[in-house]
């Protein structure tokens, strides 16, 4: 009995509720909840239109539902849609200042927000529920001119580059999820390189969703100008809980002239327990659009967690000789289910792209990969190169390739090769033979069978993502 | 032009002498047809092939009489030895098996004994098991192998003129018995129509079956063809399509491997010309352990053609040991040409081998390059490749005589542009 009660501890490592009290908004969708969350930002009138506006539309939009993983119907009203830790009304000028409790919570979490901070070379702008409480950093990036802080800050002080930019990847018209983001996003990072700045460390952000019944709408818009340059970290955990908890976040991005995005996630959300109750639903929104000639955006990402996952970073090629690419690991167990993928939608000339997608299920998990390749008319020179591979432990999981490819151009070439097989028993007997018991050896082997897109992550977050890999899969052999 | 193509159930009460049965099946899937019409590209199924599109495009209105054409005389093929049926307009005419022995083998009209089977999703079908009143039923008895092959003259009369025609055909193989058939499609109507074929294969144990489908010439002809194929354990369907020259043509296979060790083998190759729009759409579900699926489609796409390859793999989760394949090549020659794809997988088992690749782009320049160099001007070199590309299917075709047919038959279509 003691065992089991520390087994289910050490199950979920960030599975910790930090008690600080929380302003909520009204419960519920509606026009006043949106005032509400409009007013606490003390935002402008025009955002407040912009909301409303998504707002309308929400209502004639229906949920889409031809994904493969279904879920419970999501009763909107039943949501919290602001929540703020008390002490950001008063914003902390110093760490010193800053609420003890959360500082402890990131400790546990691993943020570098203290001393580690200028050891790992990391800016966080940590994000504990939907509030912006410190952003690290500042000045280094100030003095390049490159803008890192809440979307809310943006808002407020760069409203004109958020109203350039703002909604212009993915439309207030778009699908459910994305235009109830936007009616409701409460914060979020807002990045701006200037022309011809390389950013000297990589940015990054850690979610966490903290109070109960809160979906998470976190609103991200990364601007890459001429010639610039900039990688992303995002990763995400969060508390143990019962109830399915909503997180619908938009990501845009936007890359002008020769400049490069790389844009990282580790999402290790609480996937529900064993017999697959709770857990987060994951339904985001992430595009970019390389606007400018020889411009690039580069996708990594590791989906570990969640109960659904369930989101497509695409990249929208317009600009010529632009490049798109997408490295992405799903890991499923229990019963998580991922529905994840891309979309290259080549529309200038001498466009590329490339994805390589590698997914696990184990146990009674549902993996699926789901793509297009779109080559438009004018695409003249395209190229698309896709590999998906996928992994299978044990005949109660399922694993799914679903790529749509259309190709509208003859000086084009579009290639897909997808392989589906299991652990090879011959490498798991040579690393038991080795002494490696058959954890060790099952996580060595997909460790190696990720690594091309392991190898893409920025070294902070490679060695984390090589431990959850292996953590995620514990107890699903054997 | 049709907008909302719909059929009046008056039509159903035109067939006499039917059971009160049969009618209700008839009048449930006229009303399942009639729900929707025909299907447009909000549909998964034809995502990239917008019939109702296509229909009001082409077609002024679709008459739904059955034509009743008298035999003639057809011109069979003199290159090989062959048993044949002839269907007119979908009507079996006549059937001749000299080089067999005739107790084996019972070829009748078709008839439809089977009311209870309602398929869920594909308005074509609905459409079929409504009007259906034409098409074959061949019964192949245990332990007979066919001595010669068995071409089958799909003859389409000058008459037809914006008609649509709804067959039904049923194939059943014996155990140990075999088959190899030819398909073959003679158009002589110039006007557009329709042909709706529902086929039914049953493959008993250890049964073989091989067959190719080739269109004779070019036509206006606007086919769909959905076909249903149930194997039994260690039987083995092979199947070769030609299917070019036709302005609009969807095949839709669905291939049950219910029984260990059946293998099904498909090979596609096809040339699309101006205006051509063409599908084949794949369903292989491994039901049980160790069977086997190949599958490879190529297309060559000229100007303002457009292709579709959608292909769907399902692996039960006790059909472990499956070692599935499925592969699709597109050339695309002009700018105004479409090549859209999706091939699936849906997985359930661990234990399995199922991989799947698909490539579209233009011919290699350096190829081309090299046929120049050596005197042949751009065009001859084109086509020198593109016969090449189609070749490696044809050169799957074990028999030399039948390899030869059709060998010319692709010529032509790629000369004859």
């Amino acid at each position: 009995m003691k065992n089991q009660n520390i087994n289910t501890l050490e199950d979920y490592k960030y599975g910790f509720t930090t008690d600080i009290e929380s302003i909520r908004a009204p419960k519920g969708l509606s026009e006043n909840s949106i005032k509400f969350i409009s007013k606490m930002k003390k935002e402008p009138q025009w955002m407040l239109d912009w909301r409303l506006k998504a707002f309308n539309r929400l209502k004639n939009l229906k949920e889409p539902n031809w994904q493969k993983p279904k879920y419970p119907k999501i009763n909107y009203q039943d949501l919290y849609y602001y929540s703020a830790p008390k002490s950001a009304s008063e914003k902390p000028k110093s760490l010193d200042e800053v609420d003890p409790k959360l500082i402890e919570t990131y400790k546990k979490l691993g943020i570098p927000l203290n001393e580690q901070k200028r050891l790992s070379g990391v800016a966080v702008d940590a994000v504990f529920d939907s509030v912006s409480v410190a952003t690290t950093y500042k000045e280094e990036l100030t003095k390049k001119g490159i803008i890192f802080c809440s979307i809310s800050e943006a808002i407020r002080n760069h409203p004109d580059l958020v109203k350039k930019y703002l909604g212009s990847v993915i439309p207030l018209t778009d699908h459910y999820f994305a235009t109830l983001n936007s009616a409701v996003f409460t914060d979020g990072s807002f990045v701006y390189i200037p022309p011809k700045v390389r950013c000297p460390m990589e940015l990054s952000t850690y979610f966490r969703i903290n109070a109960s019944e809160t979906g998470q709408f976190e609103r991200t818009l990364i601007i890459a100008d001429k010639g610039s340059y900039v990688s992303y970290l995002e990763g995400c955990t969060a508390p143990m809980r019962d109830e399915n908890q909503l997180h619908a976040a938009n990501v845009e991005l936007v890359a002008l002239d020769d400049a490069e995005i790389k844009y990282s996630t580790v999402q290790n959300w609480y996937p529900g327990d064993k017999d697959g109750v709770g857990g987060i639903y994951n339904f985001v929104t992430k595009r970019g659009a390389c606007r400018g000639k020889n411009s690039k955006i580069s996708w990594t990402q590791v989906e570990t967690g969640s109960a659904i996952t369930w989101k497509y970073p695409s990249c929208i090629l317009q600009g010529d000789n632009s490049v798109g690419e997408f490295y992405s690991i799903a890991i499923t167990n229990n019963h998580q289910k991922a529905d994840t993928g891309t979309k290259m939608i080549h529309l200038g000339k001498n466009t590329k792209s490339k994805i390589i997608s590698k997914g696990i299920s184990a146990g009674q998990a549902d993996n699926t990969y789901r793509g297009l390749v779109d080559i438009g008319k004018n695409a003249s020179n395209s190229r698309n190169f896709t590999q998906c591979d996928s992994l299978l432990m044990g005949n109660k999981c399922g694993a799914h390739t679903v790529p749509y490819i259309k190709n509208k151009n003859s000086s084009s070439t579009v290639e897909h090769e997808a392989t589906t097989s299991k652990i090879n028993d011959e490498q798991l007997f040579y690393c038991n033979q080795r002494g490696m018991n058959q954890e060790e050896a099952v996580s060595l082997i997909v460790n190696g069978f990720c690594k091309e897109v392991l190898q893409q992550l920025p070294m902070e977050f490679a060695v984390e993502a090589q431990k959850l890999v292996g953590i995620s899969l514990e107890g699903s052999v054997g | 032009m049709i907008n909302n193509f719909k059929v009046n159930s008056n039509e159903i009460d035109k067939f006499k002498k039917i059971s009160k049965q049969e009618k209700e099946f008839r009048i449930k899937n006229l009303n399942l047809f009639n729900k929707n019409g025909f299907p447009n590209n909000k549909s998964e199924d034809w995502k990239f092939s917008d019939l109702r599109d296509i229909v009001s495009k082409n077609f002024k209105k679709l008459d739904v009489q059955i034509i009743n054409s008298k035999s003639k005389n057809t011109t069979l093929i003199k290159n090989f030895d062959h048993n044949f049926l002839v269907l007119i307009n979908g009507n079996l005419s006549s059937s001749n098996f000299d080089f067999e022995e005739k107790n084996k083998i019972k070829i009748k009209n078709f008839y439809n004994d089977n009311f209870s089977d309602i398929n869920k999703y594909n308005p074509l079908i609905h459409l079929n098991h409504a009007l259906s009143d034409t098409g074959y039923s061949l019964e192949i008895a245990d332990n007979y192998k066919f001595k010669k092959t068995l071409v089958i003259y799909n003859i389409f009369t000058k008459e037809l003129n914006e008609n649509i025609l709804n067959s039904r055909n049923k194939i059943q193989i014996g155990k140990n018995s075999e088959l190899h058939t030819i398909d073959l499609v003679v158009n002589e109507s110039k006007n557009k129509f329709m042909n709706n074929v529902y086929e039914n294969v049953i493959l008993k144990e250890n049964a073989i079956y091989k067959n190719i489908c080739i269109q004779n010439e070019k036509s206006d002809g606007f086919f769909h063809k959905f076909s249903k194929n149930t194997l039994s354990s260690k039987s083995k369907y092979s199947s070769f399509i030609f299917p070019s020259g036709l302005k609009f043509n969807k095949l839709d296979l669905e291939f049950n491997l219910e029984g260990e060790g059946s293998e099904c083998n498909l090979q596609a190759a096809s040339l699309l010309n101006k205006n051509d729009h063409q599908e084949i759409k794949t369903r292989i579900n491994h039901l049980v352990p160790n069977c086997k699926s190949y599958q490879i489609v190529k297309n060559v796409l000229n100007t303002e053609s457009k292709g579709v390859y959608q292909g769907k793999i399902f692996v039960k989760d006790i059909a472990q040991k499956t070692d599935a394949y499925q592969l699709s090549k597109a050339l695309l020659l002009n700018d105004n040409s479409e090549f859209n794809s999706k091939p699936e997988l849906e997985i359930y088992a661990d234990d399995v081998k199922c991989s799947h690749g698909s490539t579209s782009g233009s011919i290699d320049e350096t190829s081309i390059y090299y046929l120049m160099s050596r005197g042949l001007n751009r065009e001859e070199s084109v086509r020198l490749l593109v016969s090449g590309f189609l070749n490696e299917i044809i050169e799957m075709i074990k028999s030399n005589s039948i390899k030869k047919f059709v060998q010319k038959k692709i010529e032509e279509q790629i000369h004859g542009n």
